[in-house]
């Protein structure tokens, strides 16, 4: 497709050629307010709040539904385009409850954002006079609907229509009496549903798990990948701290990335945080007892001291592609065998056509190209075992265990605590060969070394001795 | 007046939606006509007749017609818009009450003329006993032979299909109407952005309001002059023109476009009640301007004429408001019917109709502020033009009217409160 010149508030743009307008605008981190577009969903034109001036039209137009040509010539800003924005603003909030200090949107709602940057007037309309709908409607899959909130956009019901095609969510009513709603007896029930909370530009739609919990102000987004299966959807680990408490994670949100998983994660990827940091590994224990780490690694080297024939060391295929290549060296010097048993990690009922990997781990694409084994072939007569949190650690019998853990509940003779994923950095190769960093998000007041941590560490006592 | 029934003629005939007082009074002589045309040289004799859509907008049909294309991979359809919902207007359930097979022989004619083989008429939910007569004509005309595989004879397959509406105002709107149909909300599309059929589940569609079908038979039998015989030279024919409110005789006469508003109210509706003056006229639906009794004075029933008094012709339905009638008390009427109609798929006119109608609600009951009125046009602006569909722009223009022509109505609310 070849591209076209236009101007924009006197600014020249080259676009493709018939693309929408509002993609363009987009594009060129051009101010454009609008409720009912979205990338994934495409225009639906009625929220009305996305028009500007097109020279040579007699009244504005909505740029969700306005192809871009060549010569084109468009005003965002100016003082009658200004006004029909400001004006359809205010009749998106005249049933508005304006109850922003009980919404959990407040801080990331486009109604507040609109309002505050051309908003401004006084209510023209009494409280009494506000058509009242109901407040907490318990959809299912996590998701609470305030219809008062709500602006009609209806990307949630085109999710549900289009996107997942199950249909579950529609707008019943007609006129200032419309609500969005499940048809009777029904709920939201699918494996994607709480994307719905994400696509709500106002606080219609908010998420169970995280309302009430924080204000958004107060989070800091951290990009990531989701460990939840190969797929490796990208996300924004959103965390923060209070005051000499440990740093906290409070969701997971998807984040764009169109060669991965486009707009959207799954529930069970979104919702997956919560195993960061419930039931963890916080100490080191040697023969169950408390130790700590400069202990721990002494306790390490002493497990060579009875020269250990055969060695097998296990390799959790969540780790980072650094931390994997890391253990790879290890066992060399150990002169160990390593090993990743896959089998555990393979869910077929998980999976699905979309974003659902039946492989549930985040790196199993770099085991495979690291050329880790996968199966273990001599399980007998093992001295020494040492597990990188694989989770089929306790399957396998050994004289003698080390295991490296961010969860508790395994038991070995020499216990490490280990990071999780979100408290260091490294890459994960996706079940498709795309290579994804993430970032370290979470920094504990008391830290849990990583396996690169760990191994270090172990090398320098090692050195020491 | 001059007396011209087209749609009309066999109204007054005793049985007149039976086939066989329909055939007796000459009923499905045009269809021979059409078969022995090629489809498009109908198409061109509609072009030429000048007739123009007849639910209210007033577009060419010919032209209409001349978009559903011919090449033949796709079905298209016929869909006639049954959904009369527009307060004031009563008169395609005329048509369907008293001369059915007049429709279904326009169907015939037009689905011909554009290569359907499926018509579909939707027809508004609360119109239960017209949709039964027609049911029943249609009904008849498939036992007749008339409809059906082969109709009246010819190698040519028409089924007609009758869809009831839910009773929802906007499913008039005809893309509303093709939602519904295909078992959606009935919300409005978005408009085209180049010249186009409607799409009916993807398929070209040609949507038709019933006056409009059944004035094709007479055109196709006896030519376009004849029909231009009648009526102006931009808006010829006849219309059914309606008349309610504050008349003596109020009902459905037909009559010639360009005929003088006050001479047919007085000519068929026998003037104002009671002798009372005229006040007002809404003239041609609910959705079109008022008319002052001035302007009503130099008013023809003609589409350029209602234009160029700031109204619109619409459906033709008048309805007539004498010199008693409170303006703002008529508007609320209105607006009540709006605000309940709304669809609510676009914010202005979801939440718009809402506010206007509670502002004059305020007004009558005596709660009403200095910048109410003014408040009543601004969020009226808002409304106009900035929807997906006419609903809004219709209801901003009849705000628009009564406030501008009837302010000191409004203020003496206001003055009389205070």
């Amino acid at each position: 497709m070849s591209n076209i010149t236009m101007t924009v508030n006197d600014q020249q743009i080259v676009a493709a050629e018939n693309e929408l307008l509002i993609k363009v605008l987009n594009q060129n981190g051009i101010d454009i307010s609008y409720f009912c577009y979205h990338d994934a969903l495409g225009a639906d034109g009625n929220c009305r709040m996305c028009m500007v001036e097109i020279e040579g039209q007699k009244r504005p137009q909505i740029a969700c539904d306005t192809f871009v040509k060549e010569g084109m010539s468009v005003r965002t800003k100016g003082e009658n385009i200004d006004r029909v924005r400001r004006n359809i603003l205010e009749l998106e909030l005249i049933n508005h409850p304006v109850d922003c200090p009980i919404c959990d949107q407040a801080g990331e709602c486009k109604l507040q954002d609109f309002y505050l940057d051309y908003g401004l007037y006084d209510s023209h309309i009494e409280m009494a006079d506000k058509v009242h709908h109901r407040k907490h409607i318990d959809l299912g899959s996590n998701v609470m609907l305030d219809q008062e909130r709500c602006v009609l956009c209806a990307r949630c019901t085109r999710f549900t229509s289009d996107i997942t095609q199950t249909h579950e969510l529609g707008i019943i009513g007609r006129g200032d009496h419309a609500r969005v709603s499940t048809m009777p007896g029904k709920q939201l029930d699918n494996p994607y549903a709480m994307n719905v909370v994400d696509l709500c530009p106002v606080g219609a739609l908010t998420s169970k798990d995280f309302r009430f919990a924080q204000r958004v102000w107060f989070l800091t987004s951290t990009p990531s990948v989701c460990h939840g299966c190969a797929k490796g959807c990208n996300i924004f680990i959103d965390h923060n701290r209070e005051k000499y408490k440990d740093e906290k994670i409070h969701r997971f949100r998807p984040r764009e990335n169109l060669a991965v998983n486009g707009y959207f994660i799954c529930d069970a990827g979104r919702l997956s945080y919560k195993e960061l940091q419930e039931n963890r590994q916080l100490q080191a224990l040697y023969d169950g007892s408390a130790v700590d780490f400069a202990e721990a690694t002494h306790y390490f080297q002493m497990m060579f001291q009875e020269q250990p024939k055969q060695i097998v060391i296990l390799a959790d295929a969540n780790l980072y592609t650094e931390e994997l290549e890391a253990i790879i060296m290890l066992a060399d010097r150990l002169n160990a065998t390593l090993v990743c048993p896959m089998q555990t990690y393979t869910d077929e009922a998980f999976g699905d056509a979309w974003l659902k990997s039946s492989q549930r781990a985040a790196n199993t694409k770099a085991i495979e190209e690291l050329g880790i084994t996968t199966v273990l072939s001599d399980a007998n007569a093992i001295d020494l075992l040492i597990s990188f949190n694989h989770p089929d650690f306790t399957a396998v019998t050994a004289k003698k265990s080390v295991s490296f853990q961010t969860h508790s509940g395994v038991e070995a003779d020499l216990i490490f605590p280990l990071a999780v994923f979100s408290e260091s950095s490294g890459t994960v190769i996706n079940e498709e060969g795309v290579v994804q960093r993430c970032k370290k998000a979470i920094y504990r007041n008391d830290p849990i070394p990583s396996v690169l941590e760990w191994i270090e560490m172990l090398k320098a006592d090692g050195e020491e001795r | 007046m001059k007396e011209c029934k087209i749609v009309s003629r066999k109204f007054e005939i005793e049985n007149s939606h039976t086939l066989s007082v329909a055939r007796e009074h000459g009923g499905y002589n045009a269809v021979e006509a059409a078969f022995a045309l090629e489809d498009e040289a109908i198409v061109e004799i509609i072009k030429a007749s000048g007739l123009r859509g007849k639910g209210g907008g007033g577009a060419p049909t010919g032209n209409k017609w001349a978009l559903i294309p011919r090449d033949g991979d796709r079905p298209s359809y016929l869909a006639v818009n049954a959904d009369e919902s527009e307060p004031g207007t009563f008169k395609d359930r005329q048509i369907i009450a008293k001369d059915p097979h007049l429709l279904i022989e326009g169907i015939i004619i037009t689905s011909y003329a554009i290569g359907a083989h499926e018509a579909y008429i939707y027809i508004r939910g609360e119109y239960y006993q017209f949709q039964k007569i027609l049911q029943a004509a249609i009904d008849e005309a498939y036992v007749e032979g008339i409809i059906g595989q082969k109709v009246m004879g010819h190698d040519y397959r028409l089924d007609i299909t009758v869809h009831r509406g839910a009773g929802a105002y906007i499913c008039g709107e005809k893309s509303a109407l093709l939602e519904s149909m295909e078992g959606k909300r009935g919300h409005p599309r978005l408009k085209p952005h180049q010249q186009e059929p409607e799409w009916y589940f993807g398929n070209p569609t040609l949507v038709n309001n019933v006056e409009t079908i059944a004035s094709v038979p007479f055109i196709v039998k006896n030519g376009a002059d004849a029909y231009r015989q009648y009526g102006t030279k931009s808006s010829p024919g006849t219309l059914l023109f309606a008349l309610s409110g504050q008349v003596n005789r109020p009902g459905v006469y037909e009559a010639e476009f360009g005929a003088s508003m006050l001479e047919y109210i007085e000519h068929y509706g026998g003037g104002i009640k009671n002798g009372k003056k005229l006040k007002a006229v809404i003239p041609g639906g609910a959705s079109t301007p008022v008319l002052t009794a001035a302007e009503a004075a130099c008013t023809n029933l003609d589409y350029e004429t209602l234009r160029a008094m700031g109204s619109s012709l619409g459906t033709g339905g008048m309805i007539v408001m004498d010199e008693e009638t409170c303006m703002v008390a008529a508007l609320k009427n209105l607006l009540e019917f709006y605000h309940e109609e709304s669809c609510g798929q676009c914010t202005p006119c979801r939440e718009g109709t809402g506010w206007v109608d509670g502002i004059v609600a305020s007004l009558l009951e005596g709660r009403g502020r200095q910048e109410d009125i003014d408040r009543l046009l601004d969020v009226s602006e808002t409304m106009n033009g900035k929807t997906i569909c006419v609903f809004a722009p219709a209801v901003s223009g009849v705000i628009d009217a009564f406030v501008q022509k009837f302010r000191g109505e409004f203020e003496s609310y206001l003055r009389d409160v205070r």
